[in-house]
């Protein structure tokens, strides 16, 4: 684990504000950034590999949030994913509830799913993530047993599509697109709320040593069952949009270990103890896997992006954006 | 730096535009499974459909076409993104893939871009159910359900025990068959099972002590078949036939499990080594060996056939100038031709009603056709099990 530097801290005062026009600069850029394939006419393909991106992107912010805040290394996303996919599915398609409040709803489900996990939360380590690891198993297993329900096996096909929003199809790509950008910027907003209050300060001292944080009375237990709702909320809302957006689900695939795999390959690349840093690395990851090495090796692709990731792993352990900063310091100091 | 970045970005270019269709040649798209859990069978209708293309430019005065196939790596997602890029790349249809929960989403991709998508890896009778203008089949759970039912109901069984994957199409197989055998009197205990399992000993124990039937039944995929035969032959419940459905009665699986597959039934449309009547398909067998050093099987037929159909349809409505405004659905719709697969017509949901499955016997290394009479180049060898 990196101790936890003062650098590390929120800054406060005089020097957040002065930080304030830069940090508008790079906001101002990535949002610029993130409108660029609309503004440019993307193709569907490439719109499409765009919002497959940014749902990773959503888990694996998801992700860190535990990780980063809280220490807890998740094995398990897949569950808060396929339940929060399943949740909006049914309610929109037997209940025939609008879209648009469904989604939400998937990731309050999952969120209500997390509260089953919590007594895992008094075991850290490789601990807790095996058994959260098993709770995502069970979750897929009750999706498949539950045939009544959720189409067990055999799985839903013709879920409802996303809905016209003021004038804006959000089933078509550039809908679906820019739906995702907004909810990905808002998850990353409130990631970055909570990371930069009290809350945020204590959950980071909690995942440096929980003991010690104990003694000061920090309620540790308490701080992380909200981050695990937290994180389970944001992950079942993108398990909701993908759903909707693919229009089937079967329990294999909304419960995949890729869905919990992915996520924490893609942060641990982007910089796992920032807020970009995975939504970049879900992006980077993505995109260079299914436009760069997919295009040099059509079938079986995937080793390119595995000698990359090794490579990253060994170069940069803090991820893209910890080997950006540690240049950027290197500058400095020359 | 920049040299690299320029040198990324490039590559990233070529991989979106290099692959466009010239002025000269027709771009035709497929998604297929060519890694992951589908992949055995994705490779073998990959060459199929090469060989039909091949076949059809060979025979084409005006249109040639150009095949490109993305790896959709088993997985609904990259198989919509496939359907997406290679309809920008100007593909005017898209054959694929295998496996309903693929074949769903991407047709529906399809669909909603406008371009005619055909399949012959997903028997799901939900996906005839959804009314889309542009989607074809040419073979349905019906037809294998037929096919498997002939066979059974001429062994006039006591007691069937079926065995079956909670996915879509077995699952919906194994309750056609259950209907179907239960209405003829045969006693029918169905035992679906998590697609995620491998350890069959559990349920095949159940089928030798509870059940007892005289045929065992599976409707399943390939690894499935695998698992659900090597729990037989070593608990070894007393059955007298082992029968599946789709992809069992292929060479390539005997080649690799001969100690399990000899003896055991599944659906077919060929005897192996290959026999052939009709000259389109003594042409395809010889393409096919020429450019793959072995015979025809199942899926590359299967791939064949959906391959050639499309073809004749893109040049009727090439010759009829409609081939980019609509007129290839049309063209399609028109299809009413015999293939080495039987007749194929497609109805209203783009379904083919005419579609019927044989059932070939493995023995030892030959695949013979034991069912209906009417197909049959030998007869059914009992008991029809691996031990």
């Amino acid at each position: 684990m990196t101790p936890l530097t003062p650098t590390a801290l929120p800054r406060g005062g005089a020097a957040s504000r002065a930080a304030l026009p830069g940090k508008a600069a790079l906001a101002a850029g990535l949002l610029v950034l993130a409108l660029l394939p609309v503004m440019t006419g993307a193709s569907n393909y490439m719109l499409g590999l765009l919002i497959s991106a940014l749902i990773l992107a959503g888990i694996a912010l998801a992700w860190a949030l535990l990780g980063n805040l809280g220490g807890m290394v998740s094995f398990g996303h897949a569950a808060f994913f396929g339940v929060g996919g399943y949740a909006s599915a049914l309610l929109s398609g037997k209940l025939d509830l609008p879209v648009l409040l469904t989604v939400p709803a998937g990731g309050l489900i999952a969120a209500a799913a997390s509260l089953a996990m919590l007594p895992a939360l008094r075991l850290s380590g490789p601990y807790f993530a095996l058994a959260i690891l098993a709770y995502a198993q069970i979750f897929r297993i009750l999706a498949t047993e539950a045939s009544w329900l959720t189409g067990g096996g055999a799985g839903l096909q013709g879920i409802p599509g996303l809905p016209s929003v003021f004038g804006l199809d959000l089933a078509s790509r550039t809908g679906s697109y820019l739906l995702l950008v907004a909810i990905v910027t808002l998850c990353a907003l409130a990631y970055a709320a909570v990371r930069r209050s009290p809350v945020g300060l204590a959950l980071r001292a909690i995942a440096e040593s929980e003991d010690a944080t104990r003694v000061v009375g920090v309620n540790s237990i308490l701080l992380k069952s909200m981050m695990l709702l937290l994180s389970a909320f944001i992950a079942g809302v993108f398990g909701a949009l993908n759903a909707h957006i693919i229009g089937f689900l079967e329990p294999e695939y909304a419960f995949s270990g890729i869905w919990s795999l992915m996520p924490i390959i893609a942060a641990i690349f982007g910089g796992y103890r920032t807020v970009i840093g995975p939504i970049g690395g879900a992006v980077i990851i993505y995109l260079f896997d299914q436009v760069v090495a997919k295009g040099l090796i059509a079938v079986g692709h995937q080793i390119i992006l595995g000698i990359v990731l090794v490579v990253m792993v060994l170069a940069a352990p803090n991820g893209l954006l910890g080997l950006i900063r540690a240049k950027g310091d290197r500058d400095a100091a020359a | 730096m920049l040299r690299r970045a320029v040198a990324v970005a490039t590559i990233a270019f070529a991989a979106l535009c290099g692959n466009r269709a010239s002025a000269d040649d027709i771009l035709v798209g497929a998604h297929m499974p060519l890694t992951g859990s589908l992949a055995r069978s994705g490779q073998a209708f990959d060459e199929g459909m090469r060989v039909a293309v091949q076949m059809f430019n060979a025979r084409s005065g005006t249109h040639k076409l150009r095949l490109r196939v993305i790896d959709d790596e088993s997985t609904p997602a990259k198989a919509v993104s496939a359907v997406e890029k290679l309809v920008a790349d100007g593909a005017v249809a898209v054959i694929g893939g295998y496996g309903s929960n693929i074949v769903g989403p991407a047709s529906d991709a399809a669909n909603r871009l406008d371009t005619t998508y055909i399949t012959a890896g997903a028997a799901s009778d939900e996906l005839t159910k959804r009314g889309l203008k542009t989607f074809f089949r040419i073979n349905n759970n019906a037809g294998y359900q037929r096919g498997m039912v002939g066979l059974l109901k001429s062994l006039k069984p006591a007691s069937v025990s079926i065995v079956a994957s909670t996915k879509e199409s077995p699952s919906l197989l194994a309750k056609g068959l259950q209907r179907d055998l239960s209405a003829e009197g045969v006693k029918v205990t169905l035992h679906e099972f998590d697609p995620a399992i491998t350890d069959f000993k559990p349920i095949i124990n159940k089928v030798k002590l509870q059940d007892r039937p005289d045929a065992l039944v599976m409707a399943a995929y390939e690894n499935d078949y695998v698992g659900i035969i090597r729990a037989a032959r070593i608990l070894k419940p007393s059955v007298k036939l082992i029968v599946g459905a789709w992809a069992l009665a292929v060479p390539k699986l005997y080649q690799e499990f001969p100690d399990l597959m000899n003896n055991v039934v599944g659906a077919s449309f060929l005897p192996f080594p290959v026999e052939i009547e009709d000259e389109e398909g003594k042409g395809f067998a010889e393409a096919y060996r020429k450019t793959y050093d072995k015979d025809v099987d199942y899926h590359s037929t299967l791939s064949f056939v959906e391959t050639t159909i499309l073809a004749e349809a893109i040049a009727k409505a090439a010759e009829a100038g409609t081939l980019r405004t609509g007129g290839l659905t049309e063209a399609m719709r028109t299809t009413d031709r015999k293939t080495v697969l039987g007749p194929v017509q497609f109805d209203a949901t783009g379904d083919n009603p005419r579609f019927s499955v044989a059932m070939g016997q493995h023995r030892a290394g030959k695949i013979v056709l034991v069912s209906p009479r009417s197909a049959a180049t030998g007869d059914l060898v009992l008991p029809a099990r691996p031990w």
